[in-house]
């Protein structure tokens, strides 16, 4: 049953599978360490993405790049919308985190009867065939679906970061997510950076989204749960470390799909509130590798709910 | 009648959510929206109880009651240790994750749901006592959550939603406090979760999903934060907006959807509009922070 080709085959298409939720996690851990918001509306931001590549590819049998870009576009307008009528208004009248956090839920929620309205609570792929041609690379079958996702993910992934590192934008970003104030005080518009945080986490869960909904069926409320992963993967990996998000969400995907060997598969979808829990129960902190590369000097976000204003 | 009597529970058992939810959320400022499923908790344990176990139908609804506080405690004792945020977060995987595990289980009936839970009064006394034993309960929840909301413990529960830190400073445990408000809020809605199973005799996982926690929230954020009347308006208006809606006629494809879109856009509206909801809150409630500024700018 373990043997070393199986074996192979279960870690090749967990890791695949895993991308679209680096891609959903990196988007969360972003928005929490600049903004400082637990972005549920993220999964308002998902289902538009998919919903928009799904109208276009599903329904109006269009090309699958245009139905990318429709992933790409839902999302990003979402997040736009989200900040500039939403989180900016609540930020500029100073709302309680508490707030925010039920403003944030609930358009998730409203949004995902809208779509359930318009588009039935039946499951919907963008694709008509879940099932992609498969090439053996050895013992391994690699299928059609695996290598674009890994290869897109990575690429995003370095882009996400080299956006960081060497663009004056995502320098900001760091600047904000280290000290907003100072970092105003110093001539930067916060707001502007906030609203580039919410497009760059646009594009990473429009990409992880049209990935997904390529790959796997969804429904309107399954954006839900996809986000409650990336908020373990975001607690394990550390509030505030992206790189540790992102390998965090490898491997929760990688248990998750093993899973399957050991635990009936009725109950793999329960396994999500167990990563959950574990999080909060053992590694509400994260767990403290001996260097944070990527974290470097900026301190994790103390974000506290009973507190008023800006956390 | 036998429809009036149905609407008459429900509007109370949800008076009894809503007053239970605003206590949590409003007064103790501990943000959940895991309300529901100590409802499911309270109404799957009672119902289990008294079908299965044979324990009376009174006792197995106060037992409910009991089991969604202690499942609260789990649930606050983990989730708050860390902060505030984390509550919110475990709150939203404890409901979907307790959802799951009442899916899977087939003791509990499954998704399909669980049936021929024992009845309670209506078939010796009839529906009216059940009315009456319903609005009871919900009369004695409202009083009992005033009478603490506005006594000592309350004026203690105010100071350390306003300031936690100088609360600490004068030697109280917030954390304490925070368990507890959670804890009583949490067992009061196991309770309407009870009266819930025994009358309707049926009860599912679907009941107590998402939909029932944008629900509550609208009743209380429409009705009126850390007032005592607000969510008892509230609920009863929200109670009786989808009744109206009802008499339309609409597909049940068309009839959920439109029910969540009308309470997430109202629980919206209110935020942006009127934060302070159709009834305010009291000037000593409403405390010195950030809601009476939203409230004057509004």
């Amino acid at each position: 049953m373990f043997s070393l080709p199986i074996l192979a085959q279960i870690l090749w298409t967990s890791l695949a599978t895993s991308t679209c939720f680096v891609l959903f996690a990196l988007a969360f851990a972003l928005v929490l360490k600049v903004n400082r918001i637990f972005n549920f509306a993220q999964a308002a931001m998902m289902t538009v993405g998919f919903y928009a590549a799904y109208t276009v590819v599903g329904l109006a049998d269009g090309p699958g790049w245009l139905g990318f870009l429709a992933a790409l576009l839902g999302s990003v307008g979402v997040a736009v919308l989200l900040e500039i009528f939403g989180f900016r208004p609540l930020r500029k009248r100073r709302a309680s985190s508490m707030f925010v956090f039920i403003f944030a839920l609930v358009i998730s929620e409203l949004i995902s009867y809208v779509i359930m309205l318009v588009y039935g609570t039946w499951p919907a792929t963008i694709f008509p065939s879940l099932f992609w041609p498969v090439t053996l690379v050895g013992p391994v079958a690699v299928s059609q679906w695996d290598v674009p996702a890994v290869v897109s993910t990575i690429a995003a992934i370095a882009a996400l970061f080299a956006f960081l590192q060497f663009s004056r934008a995502g320098q900001f970003m760091t600047a904000v997510a280290d000290n907003p104030d100072l970092a105003e005080f110093y001539g930067i518009t916060k707001d502007r950076i906030y609203l580039i945080t919410m497009i760059v986490a646009g594009l990473l869960t429009g990409l992880a989204m049209f990935l997904y909904g390529s790959r796997a069926q969804v429904q309107p409320m399954s954006s839900i749960d996809l986000l409650l992963f990336a908020i373990a993967a975001t607690i394990i990996g550390g509030i505030g470390n992206l790189g540790g998000t992102a390998i965090t969400a490898v491997v929760l995907g990688i248990v998750q799909n093993t899973s399957v060997l050991f635990i009936p598969s009725e109950w793999q979808g329960f396994l999500l509130y167990v990563f959950l829990f574990t999080a909060i129960v053992f590694f509400p902190k994260g767990i403290r590798l001996p260097e944070r590369r990527l974290a470097r000097s900026t301190p994790t976000p103390t974000i506290n709910a009973d507190d008023s204003g800006e956390a | 009648m036998e429809y009036f009597y149905t609407i008459v529970i429900l509007m109370a058992l949800y008076v009894i959510l809503a007053a239970s939810f605003n206590f949590v959320i409003g007064y103790g400022g501990l943000v959940s929206i895991a309300h529901p499923v100590f409802y499911a908790i309270g109404a799957y344990a009672s119902a289990l109880l008294a079908r299965d176990v044979g324990v009376p139908v009174i006792l197995a609804i106060v037992a409910g009651g009991l089991i969604a506080l202690l499942a609260s405690v789990a649930l606050a004792l983990s989730s708050l240790r860390v902060s505030g945020d984390y509550l919110l977060i475990g709150s939203i995987g404890f409901q979907l994750g307790t959802l799951e595990v009442i899916k899977n289980l087939h003791w509990t009936g499954g998704a399909g749901g669980l049936s021929n839970i024992p009845s309670f009064l209506t078939q010796t006394l009839g529906p009216q006592a059940y009315v009456a034993f319903a609005v009871a309960v919900a009369v004695c929840t409202v009083l009992l959550l005033r009478w603490i909301a506005h006594g000592p413990y309350g004026r203690a529960m105010s100071a350390m939603r306003d300031d936690e830190l100088a609360f600490a400073a004068l030697g109280r445990n917030a954390m304490v406090m925070k368990i507890t408000i959670f804890a009583l809020g949490s067992g009061l809605a196991g309770l309407a979760g009870g009266i819930y199973a025994h009358y309707f005799r049926f009860i599912a996982p679907g009941q107590f999903d998402l939909l029932q926690s944008s629900a509550l929230l609208t009743m209380v954020v429409v009705g009126g934060l850390r007032s005592t009347w607000g969510p008892i308006v509230g609920a009863i208006a929200l109670e009786a907006l989808p009744q109206a809606i009802t008499f339309i006629n609409l597909p049940p494809s068309v009839l959920g959807p439109l029910q969540g879109i009308l309470f997430t856009s109202l629980v919206l509206i209110f935020m942006f509009v009127r934060p302070q909801g159709l009834i305010a809150a009291s000037a000593r409630w409403r405390g010195r922070q950030e809601e009476v500024r939203d409230a004057n700018r509004a």
